[in-house]
């Protein structure tokens, strides 16, 4: 212990007398360890942490998939991981090895509800709300910060109205007064009573960024929700979590919970048919823990978040490689000293041990400037991966795992950094540094500091492809065609259902909203839609052409759709092609028709038929006469950016077919006005709410953006990786080309007197640049030969992150190529100018 | 000028600054070589022999006077032309041996030749080997320099020296590093290399090995003080 502590103190007095070697090493290193302690404050809060609650490890989820939010049919692969209310309480009732099983609703979003404390003169807001079970808290284990949680006595039909608010939401919008327990809100304009408040730390049974505000039981739904689904069979839209018995074996119960299951689907509708008959046995529940609860973000950020991991270890390794080249130039500078030691009896074990100490000394300063680095990296990530969200449960401020992690880290790169250049200074002969520099010796360390250089190299040109790649895929991806106007257009999400509108009322709502709207100045169109083009959403349905077969299991019938108004086509820019668009004379009472886009024609008409006068219908042959194909527009990206234009169908509102529709009248309801301005719209927002508060007060403004804007949000985790990718791949760059510099720069010094002999023998100043500059140029070369068929190797990993672009992009090669070549050519040039520039005369008095 | 002049020096003075000191190096030196002699040059230690030398090997400029090499005037030149006549004119034999560790005996002979533009391959080839054969080291010509002893790393910086067929061969205490025994081998080498035509121009403070010379040039304060037979100079300083 005493030799540790004088070994530290050694190595804290040699670090404080070369401060530059010093500054640089623990910058280096900060970068490093801070670089990757941020990416890991993401991984640990993202993928590790689990949620706040009691044992965290006894609950199991039922499913493993992130389907969201309402299913109407079967599951793929006949995995279930979405459920029925009523098959919930079948499985809940017939499951004793749950100590309790709750279910959750799938779909979470801001704007799901509306709210107005009853007592006050406030304005109603949208907020977000879920509905749970009523055991739902008790299966976490929790405990109320203030009143009381749900039980399952809420949780029965007719029972008191009450609801629990969200700890985040009660210091947000009410300011933590405590008179909000037992006080009656409106939500969705119905009284419901806020019996509690949940405890500080709990943000739901997910990672969100939209956590719930309040927590409702979930036969509340029918009251809150007009296009109810509880009752509903056929609709999975729940999720099931429960905490199992201490001793269960998690096989057996996955089996059961599975039987289960197939005993309830035998009876239900979509198993009545030969293919739903035949994918019965097939159907099952897979148990996955739940700790983390339900997994869907991290399915949503794993392969990002993980190749971002991989790509902070390179950067890491690279800068280890960095500091391992400074700690044997030092090492190398400090033979005399070590040999004098060697001489006076020390052991090489002992040489190493203060070695690596000092190494580790290093290590944990940049692991402390690391933190300051993390935290700064740390904000800069949360800005990028989840803009506009403060309600992400996600900080910057260092938690004890990521200390822990960093520390560790610390360690690891002292050993990495520190081990070779030990071990070498160590194995220097004593006889042979005491005696001089007389007697040329090769010498063994410059061999490992050019394999560093050349590691080095080759790690930045992976990093370089990958950020190149990415961000190439990325510009693509957001420069495609698709197929529709942005600019001067605004979106306004709106929820009419939550502010109390039946289906009769909306006809006249739509009207009076697309007449206020128009006569605000500056806009020029109006359209009002379900949902709009590439904001997340997507409905979608199996078609059935009239005159066809009934399609089998695996026809690929499905087709997206969405519900217009009849200037929304003009407003995004969707051009009719043949035939009508959809017009005011299409309403609930005329014939049922729909407008195709390209896509659907393609899919459904193969042969060149023709799609005007065609029927459809959504319900198999029976229904294939109800809707009738009146037009036909232009492409546009709906749903997926990344994928091609889906088959879509546009209907009118308020047009409800009998067979098809099965009694949704969810889709009546308009979620987005879209707004064509005749220029920029700042201060549109205000006039936008005051407008719609006009009509109903209760009609609030879910969400305001410009369409642009809306798109632009789509392409959030791209780029996070691209932008990160590339700044971490020019890190790369520049802790490459610096090492590149710092061995080239030692060369020199070290073979100055070598340089002068060549003067004196009739070398050039040209002679001494090129030679100098081919041996960097060689070790930049031997880096690009190992790095090139390791990127292509990598690419394979980046290939599902890619859009348009192949793994093997020769553009991308070529610039990271150029981009490395040419830094590589600025490091060696300073140095070989200063080595041209020596003096023979006393280049050779040194020798 | 007799045309069997090689090296005209006159009035060549050498001034380093250091700080606000100045250092008088050599202080008007006069001295003509002709072609074919062996002068040694010898003086005591800091009398500025090592800074005419270098300035003779055009490794340095004089602060002031003439250098006439092979009847053109060199002082001035710039660093281009200096590395070109040094290249093609003389060869250059220290007393550390100052070959490269990282190149064999072959490449360490070859290297001046590698300078020259335009000189084929083979040419190098053949005259690194006549060189090495010259010195008796043919059969090292793959080693490294630490493979071989003080002696042998000398004789290898002589074929080096030889390799691009100079003007004149500047030795720089080129037995310094040496024992007895391989000093006197090398100066017995250059004593042939002389009696074959070469002209040379050694420093030395070693009296026996300055015997070896036809003439001797005794320097003092930067100054040349005397010339001729060593024995006889130093009866005239210590008189």
């Amino acid at each position: 212990m005493n030799g540790l502590m004088q070994d530290v103190t050694y190595a804290l007095r040699q670090l404080r007398k070369a401060p530059g070697f010093t500054l640089t090493a623990v910058l280096t290193l900060a970068l490093g360890i801070g670089a990757n302690a941020a990416i890991f404050t993401l991984v640990h809060a993202v993928l590790l942490q689990n949620l706040p609650v009691s044992d965290p490890k006894s609950l199991v989820r039922l499913g493993d998939k992130d389907d969201c939010c309402v299913m109407g049919g079967r599951p793929e692969n006949e995995g279930y991981s979405l459920f029925a209310y009523d098959l919930y309480k079948h499985l809940r009732d017939s499951a004793p090895e749950f100590e309790q099983l709750a279910a959750m609703q799938a779909g979470v979003s801001q704007g799901a509800l509306t709210a107005r404390r009853g007592a006050s003169n406030s304005l109603s807001k949208a907020s977000s709300g879920e509905f749970v079970s009523g055991n739902y808290f008790q299966t976490f284990g929790l405990q109320s910060y203030a009143g009381r949680l749900l039980l399952p006595s809420d949780d029965v039909a007719g029972a008191p109205m009450a609801a629990v608010l969200s700890y985040r939401a009660w210091q947000r919008d009410y300011a933590m007064d405590p008179s909000v327990v037992g006080s009656i809100f409106e939500l969705n304009t119905h009284p419901v009573t806020v019996v509690g408040i949940t405890p500080p730390s709990f943000y739901g049974d997910r990672m969100t960024d939209t956590p719930p505000d309040f927590y409702l039981p979930v036969t509340m739904e029918p009251i809150l929700d007009p296009g109810a689904l509880l009752k509903r069979p056929e609709a999975s839209w729940l999720y099931v979590l429960g905490r199992v018995k201490p001793g269960t074996q998690i096989g057996p119960l996955q089996e059961k919970m599975s039987g289960l299951l197939r005993d309830w689907l035998i009876p239900q509708k979509v198993y009545q048919n030969a293919d739903g008959k035949k994918a019965l046995p097939k159907s099952h529940i897979v148990l996955t823990p739940g700790g983390v609860g339900i997994a869907n973000m991290q399915a949503e950020y794993r392969s990002g978040l993980e190749l971002l991991m991989g790509i902070s270890g390179l950067v890491l390794l690279i800068a280890c490689a960095n500091i391992a080249n400074l700690v044997l130039v030092r090492g190398m500078a400090r033979r005399a000293e070590t040999s004098i030691r060697m001489a006076l009896g020390a052991a090489r074990k002992r040489i190493i041990r203060q070695m690596l100490t000092e190494s580790l000394v290093l290590a944990c300063l940049g692991g402390v400037a690391g933190l300051a680095v993390s935290y700064a990296g740390t904000r800069m990530l949360l800005a990028l991966a989840f803009p506009d969200s403060p309600g992400l449960p996600i900080h910057a401020s260092p938690s004890l795992p990521m200390l822990g992690f960093a520390f560790g880290l610390s360690l690891l790169t002292g050993l990495i950094f520190g081990i070779a250049p030990a071990w070498i200074t160590s194995h220097s002969e004593p006889a042979e540094s005491l005696r001089g520099a007389n007697r040329s010796t090769r010498d063994s360390a410059s061999l490992l500091q050019r394999s560093l250089v050349v590691t080095q190299a080759a790690l930045s040109l992976v990093l370089l492809v990958g950020a190149g790649l990415l961000t190439r895929s990325l510009n693509k991806l957001e420069h495609q065609n698709f197929g529709l106007q942005t600019e001067n257009r605004v979106v306004i999400h709106i929820s009419p259902d939550n502010a109390g509108y039946k289906p009769d009322q909306l006809q006249a709502l739509y009207g009076e909203i697309e007449d206020r709207f128009r006569a605000l100045p500056g806009v020029e169109g109006v359209g009002l839609s379900l949902y709009t083009p590439l904001e997340g959403d997507n409905w979608g349905e199996g078609v059935t052409i009239q005159g066809r077969p009934e399609p089998g299991q695996n026809d690929h019938v499905g087709a997206s759709w969405d519900r217009v108004t009849p200037d929304f086509f003009q407003v995004i820019g969707q051009r009719i092609l043949r035939g009508r668009g959809i017009t005011d004379q299409d309403t609930g009472t005329s014939p049922i028709v729909a407008v195709v886009n390209e896509t659907f024609v393609k899919k459904f008409f193969p042969n060149g038929e023709d799609p005007i006068g065609a029927h459809f219908g959504l319900d198999g042959v029976k229904s294939a006469g109800e809707i009738e194909i009146v037009g036909v527009v232009s492409d546009v990206k709906y749903v997926n950016p990344r994928e091609a234009v889906q088959a879509m169908y546009f209907r009118p509102f308020l047009q409800h077919a009998p067979l098809s529709d099965n009694a949704d009248v969810r889709s009546l309801f308009a979620g987005a006005i879209m707004l064509q301005m005749r220029g920029p719209s700042e201060g549109l927002e205000a006039q936008v709410r005051r407008t719609l508060a006009n009509i109903n007060p209760n009609l609030t403004v879910v969400n305001f953006n410009t369409f642009g804007g809306q798109i632009e949000g789509q392409f959030t985790q791209e780029k996070l990786i691209a932008r990160l990718t590339l700044m971490f791949g020019m890190l790369a760059l520049v802790l490459a080309s610096v090492g590149l510099y710092g061995v080239t720069a030692y060369t020199v010094a070290r073979r100055t007197p070598e340089i002068g002999i060549r003067m004196a023998l009739g070398a050039g100043r040209g002679n001494v640049v090129s030679m100098v500059l081919r041996e960097a140029m060689l070790q930049a070369g031997v880096g690009l030969a190992i790095g090139l068929p390791v990127a292509l190797l990598c690419v394979r990993f980046l290939k599902t992150q890619l859009y348009g672009t192949g793994g093997q992009d020769p553009v991308v090669f070529a610039g990271a190529i150029v981009v490395l070549v040419v830094s590589a050519c600025v490091a060696g040039l300073i140095p070989a100018r200063r080595a041209a520039s020596t003096d023979p005369v006393k280049a050779l008095r040194t020798e | 000028m007799a045309t069997d002049t090689m090296i005209q020096i006159e009035d060549l003075k050498k001034i380093f600054y250091t700080d606000e000191i100045e250092t008088h190096a050599l202080s008007g030196v006069h001295l003509n070589i002709n072609r074919g002699e062996y002068v040694a040059m010898s003086g005591p230690s800091g009398c500025g022999k090592s800074t005419l030398l270098s300035i003779i090997g055009l490794l340095d400029t004089p602060t002031g006077g003439s250098y006439t090499l092979n009847g053109k005037a060199v002082a001035n030149l710039n660093f281009a032309d200096r590395s070109r006549i040094r290249n093609q004119e003389i060869g250059f034999i220290f007393q550390s041996f100052n070959l490269i560790g990282d190149l064999t005996v072959a490449e360490n002979v070859e290297l001046p030749l590698t300078y020259r533009a335009g000189m084929p391959a083979t040419e190098r080839k053949k005259r690194v080997q006549e060189s090495l054969e010259r010195v008796n080291m043919a059969h090292r010509m793959r080693h490294y320099p630490a493979q071989l002893s003080g002696g042998q790393q000398q004789r290898v910086a002589v074929a080096r020296a030889l390799a691009g067929s100079p003007s004149i061969l500047l030795a720089d205490e080129p037995t310094g590093n040496l024992d007895s025994k391989n000093g006197e081998a090398v100066m017995k080498l250059l004593q042939e290399l002389h009696a074959e035509g070469a002209t040379i121009c050694m420093v030395t403070h070693d009296p026996r090995f300055a015997a070896h010379a036809e003439r001797q040039v005794h320097l003092f304060d930067g100054k040349v003080v005397a010339e001729g037979e060593l024995n006889r100079l130093l009866a005239e300083v210590e008189g």
